[in-house]
């Protein structure tokens, strides 16, 4: 019996990877996806609705008991990642592309901001985005169901931000505001990251692979952990080995195109595991660049008491979590550093009290501070972007490895000068808004947290300092992709999910065209 | 895991460990089971703690209420003594903090601190607390790092209770609602 060999074969089932075999089966591609997780059921399998007291160590689990998924350092599961964010959905400005150009630090784009523009519109019509066009220069507008009202506190926040010029505004997030497509729009329980349990958040299992697979040319191979991109030796990918997550049973799936999509970290040590005689270094890694400029996000973070709110009757407001947005306002300031940082803030789910621990105090007094403060508390946390430098990377553990065999990943991270000038000056931004806001502050996070994983595996013009092409093909082996945060040259300081789609739906168009007249 | 960093902390209550910047500050309790506990009750009032003993379990009951009162109508000494059995530095520190605050009782009061008046308890853990309080890294005293995590678990197991966070704080949250309330009207 011959073994099937697919057009495009995808590693991994996340927002990049969905949207990919969703876009490659609707242009007439047979697909498969390779998901190192299990199918899961959004409807039934999380504790979307769970409260603490329903467990006798408080803590929520992701899944139901005896469910598997979401629970691992790894995510994995089909809809990867998608399951569980929070679905903030920013497109990035041609200033985000174009950095460089701008103030000379980091690395541009290898293409501009007209050139993912339709791929950003296209996934709104698709999903659904929720927002308000605000007419922002560094923050383009896009095609978006009404935006969800802001929560009093967001207005006070925003009254206490305008008293320094700076604006506060509707977030834009994947969920839908009004029903769509029959999916219903959100009934703000306040449980996105523990699993929309009705896909009113976008999620790529739902959304994008289910649907696809009713097309019969979508095969999905899941609890199939990828250990190797194989490659021939007339420097062609054929396909890529796994192991089964129960057995440990090894098997293959062949493909014509191979697109590694299993998220930042995960994509850069699947290359780096992939060894051959071809590609001693990892695959695709002539260059040697591969895990290099890793730039994920950091955070910085406050926590206050909005004073107005104190002894006030706890609101129902935990809604989709954060309801406004604080974009980035340091572009056009004068400034002693590279890039520029923005804000989310209120995000706090209103089951989560463990502030509480560090005020001051015992006995009733203490009992009644954190009562009266409870309606009141509030949570900030400004992101910065990272630029790429020589301390700051991806590599494989050369001792440590995972259940399979397989090394772990590690990342090395060391904070710039440039990072820590960012990282105060956004604490310093976001206290001084608090403080204009009449807020008593609690806490202040004292260093930087990486946040959202970016590069390690970047697209650029040039072969000697990047791994891929703009199309998010592999300068080394032609038929090999990546589409995922690990692609991204430089990182913004917005949320990436919403550019990662745009980038997966123009990659499968090239993928497509390129199939078609076989050029792949 | 008995020295936690006690500066910014979120308990995990949302279900996700890595999405927002404080959410890997988890719940004291979280550590001891990573995966999914069956859902079950606490131990209600009269079983048997597994870890303190009988006159220790008297100390953890006072104390927690000491420090809020209605921990234990909450079950908050089931939900410490949890906890600390789950960790052998918890196990140590707890049994030496313990220890520590019955000797101090009976210096100034000649009896142990399950025995104390109130006027006498709140003299006795004023100082500490303030201490506990003041102390961002790591203590160097045992009885400050043990009343610290202490409070911790004692404010943790408080608030995630239900007497805790729908009783006295009013919760409200967790329902479906048609659309999200204006905050106009």
């Amino acid at each position: 019996m011959a073994i099937k060999t697919y057009d495009v074969v995808i590693v991994g089932s996340g927002p990049s990877g969905g949207t990919l075999a969703a876009h490659l089966a609707a242009a007439g591609a047979s697909v498969a996806i390779v998901e190192g997780g299990p199918k899961i059921n959004t409807r039934t399998d999380f504790n979307t609705h769970g409260m603490p007291f329903d467990f006798p160590n408080r803590h929520i689990p992701t899944m139901k008991v005896g469910k598997p998924g979401f629970d691992s350092e790894r995510t994995r599961g089909v809809g990867g990642k998608s399951m569980t964010w929070n679905a903030v959905a920013w497109r990035y400005s041609e200033r985000d592309f174009q950095g460089k150009t701008h103030d000379g630090a980091g690395e541009n784009w290898p293409f501009h901001y007209k050139d993912i523009e339709p791929y950003y519109t296209k996934i709104e019509r698709e999903v659904g985005v929720c927002g308000n066009r605000d007419g922002l220069e560094d923050l383009p507008d896009g095609e978006f169901l009404p935006p969800v009202p802001m929560k009093c506190s967001d207005l006070i926040v925003k009254r206490g931000a305008a008293k320094l010029g700076v604006k506060v505004i509707h977030v834009r997030k994947s969920t839908l505001s009004r029903p769509r497509a029959g999916r219903p729009a959100c009934h703000f329980c306040g449980n996105c990251m523990a699993g929309c349990d009705v896909v009113a958040k976008y999620n790529s299992a739902d959304v994008h692979i289910l649907p696809a697979m009713k097309s019969g040319r979508l095969d999905v191979f899941h609890d199939s952990i990828v250990r190797e991109v194989m490659v021939s030796n007339r420097n062609r990918v054929t396909g890529v080995k796994y192991l089964h997550r129960g057995t440990k049973a090894e098997g293959e799936v062949l493909g014509k195109t191979v697109v590694v999509s299993c998220a930042c970290v995960q994509s850069v040590a699947l290359l780096m595991m992939s060894k051959s005689r071809l590609y001693p270094d990892g695959l695709a890694n002539s260059s040697g660049q591969l895990g290099k400029h890793f730039i994920p996000h950091f955070t910085g973070g406050v926590q206050c008491f909005l004073n107005e709110l104190k002894g006030k009757p706890a609101l129902n407001d935990e809604g989709f979590l954060d309801h406004a947005y604080v974009p980035s306002f340091m572009h056009n300031r004068k400034r002693d550093y590279a890039r520029s940082f923005a804000m989310q803030f209120n995000y706090q789910n209103r089951r989560a009290v463990g502030w509480a621990r560090d005020l001051p105090g015992f006995g009733k007094a203490y009992k009644d501070s954190v009562v009266e403060r409870y309606p009141a508390f509030l949570t900030f946390s400004p992101y910065g972007e990272m630029l790429p430098h020589a301390k700051t990377f991806l590599s494989l553990d050369p001792l440590a490895k995972d259940a399979y065999g397989l090394p772990l990943a590690r990342r090395t991270v060391t904070w710039s000068e440039n990072d820590m000038k960012i990282f105060r000056a956004m604490n310093e931004w976001s206290k001084e808004i608090l403080l204009a806001a009449g807020a008593e502050i609690h806490a202040v996070g004292e260093e930087p947290r990486t946040n959202h994983e970016l590069g390690g595996c970047r697209m650029g013009a040039d072969p000697k300092t990047s791994i891929l092409n703009q199309w998010c093909q592999s300068h080394d082996v032609k038929n090999l992709f990546v589409v995922d945060g690990s692609v991204f040259p430089s990182a913004s300081e917005k949320n990436p999910t919403h550019t990662m789609m745009a980038l997966a739906a123009r990659t499968a168009d090239y993928i497509a065209n390129g199939l078609k007249k076989g050029e792949l | 895991m008995a020295e936690r960093r006690d500066t910014l902390k979120i308990i995990g209550a949302i279900g996700t460990t890595c999405a927002f910047p404080f959410s890997s500050d988890e719940l004291y309790g979280q550590q001891q089971h990573e995966h999914a506990a069956p859902p079950q009750a606490l131990a209600v009032e009269n079983a048997k703690p597994s870890f303190f003993k009988d006159d220790e379990f008297e100390t953890v009951r006072r104390l927690a209420e000491a420090i809020i009162p209605g921990a234990i109508a909450a079950a908050v000494p089931y939900y410490i003594d949890m906890v600390v059995n789950g960790s052998a530095q918890w196990k140590k520190l707890f049994r030496e903090g313990l220890t520590w605050l019955d000797a101090q009782s009976q210096s100034k009061y000649a009896k142990p601190f399950r025995e104390l008046q109130e006027p006498n308890k709140i003299e006795l853990l004023t100082p500490l607390c303030a201490m506990a309080d003041r102390s961002t890294k790591p203590a160097s005293q045992i009885e400050v790092r043990f009343f610290k995590a202490f409070k911790g678990m004692t404010a943790d197991g408080f608030f995630t209770s239900k007497i805790g966070l729908v009783d006295t704080l009013g919760y409200r949250g967790n329902t479906v609602l048609s659309e999200f309330p204006s905050c106009e009207g």
